[in-house]
């Protein structure tokens, strides 16, 4: 890592740019919103600053608290079900053929490119009770019995399966949330993998296998030590949206699944409560502003950028 | 190009991957649950019912509806204008930050990358309020003409993107390996050398990542939009979230299904193209 | 004549631009001119979905030559957050009852002038006032309906309490509510005895206290697509806006709309101008179109829902005139309520008890 007044033209010449536009166009206006933080509504849609902080202390209300650790809680779970699924098709991703990698790579951004809301309620189709999965379970289902049957025992198969078909609840549970969270976020766990990969020596994956290793044992202790800044890019971008879902809860979850970002999006809209709204989001925002600069100070610490592998 | 006759059609070598059987079940899989949603619904575009519940039908009646409707084309240029736009702006931008945060010590750099990151991890909704208070605090014009009305849309969609490519650049870097820098160096490259011949090279790709999720980001918001477009400057999510809200018809089925084929038709020329340009060079 | 009222709209509007900040500055300095000058052959009308005639806009264009831009929103809080920090440029709007009285007390609505709706003659009397307009000075009635039960027949046996929606568990797990927090509350509410509109915190408590006994019998809280839960057979019972079931009705005939016998919430969509609006006389002139006998009932006959335009119903038949779902009984419809804005304070209240609801 080189110091900045060393190399000062190519210094300001790449951190110029991005923060004159990070200040002009996010900042300034995010500056507004936390501003408004403080205020007091006034009327229909006047906001008073009156540098209160009842806003901030209305958040620590019980019933905010315990939808904010339900939406830790499926957060979490998605990441993990998205780092598990996406390491290994980020894998296979760069160790496919070179012709058939950029092929790959689109087929997992493709869906993406296809609306958010229509995506969610495709996804809807295919699981409800009366969907796709739970048709071909039934198919599944009566084959077996038909079967069965055939062989006198159509007792067994009663109690195994029970008098008759029983459909699958798929939807409106916690489960579908986490299920639709994954399904929405995967690329962007996939993409940081990928990127990362790409760069991945093979000589140490040969060296490993040679030396006796197997797969498991390789991707454990090669691959994901050197994806690692990927691995934790991909955590950061897919958890932190997955964090803020509104759609998603309000679409496929049950009556106990609302998220935070339901709570948000209801203060700006329905409920008009600009002032509630923005300390809300401001809350999200410290909480996961100290843990990535925990994670930056941590980093410093480790030596030269110990995470940068 | 010497790493393509690795996979020739030698059996599977230690590392190729995907052959084994449990990567190819787990990629298999990961397709069939991206896609079966998607071909439900390009099935149900041609329902012969007004909502995709019941099957009650073959026609093709929606997509006639579909082309007619000059406002939903419209709105699809629209976004399409402004994700290509934003891509390129952000793709700039997150390159920089990256080399900046990768390459270099300063003060305040934990800040410096925390603040980078808000975008990211700005609930939506926020965000665009803040950008609908602030264009209509600094008196942002919304009578002006195509393209240039997008251009507080772009303005927005950069700003949230940019961050996005510059996590996914940052992590390719961290890959880089700067004894290939010091050996351009020996060879008399001076800095801008450095870059243009060795570093952007080996970024190239996180920019390919970097840029396909600003692109789907961009052509894929919705809230941040919203609050951003004015009468004229409709986007196709607007437009689709308004018209599905009370229920998903075929003709928005339909409209997707025309953009999947688009997509699918635009990349495989683009991939053919550039198969040609490779196997030219 | 036309030019007075074009001059008077456009000083008030500089006026209160300039009083109400930066932002609506830029309306007042940007279309001021323009308004002085001839309009620009436009309206910029911003809608619902499905809530316009197959070639209303069309008609109007070729009749006047103005061009009618039609963009759409979800929902009153969408277009409500939309405006709120100054009219991007829109002419016409669609906000329903409550939130033009939340629009009046924010003052974001231009008054009409009824001299260019000479069509309000074709309204129903019983339109010409409201609770949430009085003398309805900034706002005329679009289409009206009700909230209530879709039901899926052969699955039910004949609904006609709230009783079993919110105090038994007869439907457990196949009713789906609606993600509307005060309608909710106010249906709760009714049922209790206290009306559509509590306003006190114990009256808000006890609605919300009946929700959150009966939360397991609910199946989902439906973003506005019960209907489609209902069609899909995922729930049997669903609390929904009458013109969303009337319109799975028409699909599927094992499908029925019910109104408790307790009562429940009437509602009107409204044609309304916003300040600031940059063309002010086609937004007039396109008002006073859709409330024309001919252009009503094709609006009305597209789009099911009950019209309070007279002369465009005479142009109907009965299928649309006697459809209960779309006109319910008048002893139905004397037990239902009107929602009322209520006023910032009581808003907040019923907030804080649906994310208690959501919560537990």
């Amino acid at each position: 890592m080189d110091s900045w007044y060393k190399f000062k033209r190519v210094f300001l010449s790449v951190g110029v740019p991005p923060t004159f536009w990070l200040v002009a166009f996010f900042l300034v206006p995010l500056a507004l919103i936390w501003v408004f933080s403080f205020g007091e509504k006034t009327g229909v849609v006047g906001i008073d600053i009156t540098w209160t902080i009842d806003n901030y202390i209305r958040a620590f209300n019980p019933d905010i608290l315990k939808i904010f650790a339900k939406s830790l809680w499926l957060a979490i779970a998605a990441t993990v079900i998205c780092l598990f699924v996406g390491l290994p098709v980020a894998l296979g991703i760069v160790y496919a053929p070179s012709k058939w990698k950029g092929l790959l790579l689109l087929g997992i951004m493709l869906p993406f490119w296809t609306n958010l809301l229509i995506r969610t309620y495709a996804l809807i189709a295919v699981l409800r009770t009366r969907g796709y999965v739970n048709f071909t379970l039934e198919w599944f289902d009566a084959k077996i019995r038909v079967l069965f049957d055939l062989f006198g025992m159509g007792g067994i198969a009663t109690a195994l399966l029970g008098e008759r078909f029983q459909a699958l609840e798929l939807l409106y549970n916690d489960n579908a949330v986490i299920l639709g969270l994954v399904y929405v976020h995967l690329p962007f766990m996939v993409l940081p993998l990928y990127a990362a990969l790409e760069r991945l020596d093979r000589s140490y994956l040969e060296a490993s296998l040679d030396l006796g290793a197997g797969h498991l044992r390789t991707l454990w202790n090669v691959v994901v030590p050197l994806a690692l800044p990927g691995i934790i890019s991909g955590i950061i971008i897919t958890f932190i949206p997955a964090l803020g879902s509104f759609l998603t809860p309000d679409l496929l979850g049950g009556p106990d699944s609302a998220m935070i970002a339901t709570i948000i999006e209801r203060q700006f809209k329905s409920a008009n409560d600009w002032p509630f709204g923005s300390a809300l989001s401001f809350l999200l925002m410290y909480i996961t502003f100290g843990a990535l600069a925990l994670r930056a100070v941590m980093a410093k610490r480790g030596g030269s950028d110990g995470l940068e592998g | 190009m010497a790493r393509r006759s690795l996979f020739g059609k030698d059996p599977a070598g230690p590392l190729d991957y995907l052959r084994k059987w449990p990567l190819l079940t787990v990629m298999a899989a990961t397709f069939i649950f991206l896609y079966v949603p998607l071909l439900t619904l390009m099935a149900y575009s041609f329902n012969d019912s007004r909502r995709n519940i019941v099957w009650r039908g073959f026609t093709t009646d929606y997509y006639g509806k579909l082309f007619n409707n000059t406002d939903l084309m419209i709105a699809f240029g629209n976004s399409l204008t402004i994700a290509l736009f934003s891509t390129i702006f952000s793709l700039v931008l997150g390159a920089m930050v990256a080399i900046l945060l990768w390459r270099f010590k300063f003060p305040l750099k934990p800040l410096y990358e925390g603040t980078m990151a808000l975008p990211i991890v700005i609930p939506e909704i926020c965000m665009g309020v803040a950008m609908l208070a602030f264009f209509a605090r600094i008196g942002w014009p919304n009578d002006l003409i195509w393209p240039i009305n997008l251009a507080n849309i772009i303005i927005a969609h950069i700003s949230f993107t940019f961050p996005f490519v510059a996590v996914i650049i940052r992590a390719r870097l961290a890959g880089f390996n700067r004894e290939q820098e010091e050996a351009a160096r020996d060879l008399g490259a001076g800095d801008w050398e450095v870059y243009r011949d060795v570093i952007i090279p080996h970024m190239k790709p996180g920019l390919v990542a970097g840029g396909l999720l600003a692109f789907t980001l961009s052509l894929d918001d919705f809230v941040i939009t919203f609050f951003t477009s004015g009468p004229e400057t409709v986007t196709f999510p607007v437009k689709v979230y308004s018209m599905v809200r009370f229920s998903v018809t075929p003709e928005v089925n339909a409209a997707s299904t025309v953009l999947i084929v688009i997509t699918v038709l635009l990349t495989a020329i683009g991939l053919w193209l550039q198969n040609k340009g490779t196997a030219k060079k | 004549m036309s030019n007075k009222i074009r001059n008077g709209l456009t000083r008030r509007s500089m006026l209160q631009a300039s009083i109400a900040g930066a932002g609506a500055a830029w309306a007042g300095i940007s279309f001021g001119p323009k308004a002085f000058a001839d309009e620009e052959a436009k309206v910029n009308f911003y809608n619902w979905d499905t809530y316009i005639g197959e070639t209303t806009l069309g008609d109007f264009e070729n009749l006047t030559g103005v061009e009618a831009n039609m963009s759409l929103f979800a929902d009153n809080d969408e277009l409500f957050a939309k405006l709120r920090e100054g009219n991007p440029g829109f002419d016409v709007i669609v906000p329903s009852d409550t939130y033009v009285a939340r629009m009046l007390a924010a003052d974001m609505l231009e008054p009409l002038d009824y001299s260019l709706i000479p069509n309000t003659k074709n309204l129903n009397p019983l339109f010409t006032d409201a609770a949430y307009d009085p003398g309805r000075k900034h706002s005329v009635t679009y289409m009206w309906g009700t909230m209530g039960l879709g039901v899926r027949k052969s699955a039910t046996d004949g609904i006609t309490s709230w009783k079993d929606v919110f105090e038994s568990d007869k439907y457990a797990g196949r009713i789906a509510i609606l993600s509307e927090s005060t309608a909710m509350i106010g249906m709760a509410s009714m049922y209790l005895g206290t009306g559509m509109n509590p306003t006190s915190q114990a009256d808000i408590d006890a609605a919300v206290d009946l929700l959150i006994k009966q939360k397991p019998a609910f199946k989902a809280i439906a973003e506005d697509n019960g209907q489609d839960l209902l069609a899909s057979g995922e729930v049997d019972v669903t609390i929904e806006w009458s013109g969303d079931i009337g319109q799975v009705m028409l699909e599927d005939d094992d499908i029925d709309y019910v109104i408790p016998k307790e009562g429940s919430l009437i509602w009107a969509d409204n044609l309304c101008i916003p300040k600031g609006a940059p063309h002010p006389m086609n937004a007039h002139k396109f008002i006073n179109y859709i409330l024309d006998a001919q252009a009503g009932a094709l609006i009305a006959d597209y789009i099911q829902y009950a019209t309070p335009n007279q002369a465009a119903r005479a142009l109907l038949n009965d299928s649309y005139n006697k459809n209960p779902s779309v006109f319910p009984p008048d002893e139905v419809l004397a037990k239902c309520e009107w929602q009322i804005y209520q006023g910032e304070e009581i808003s907040r209240m019923k907030d804080e008890a649906w994310t208690r609801f959501l919560a537990a």
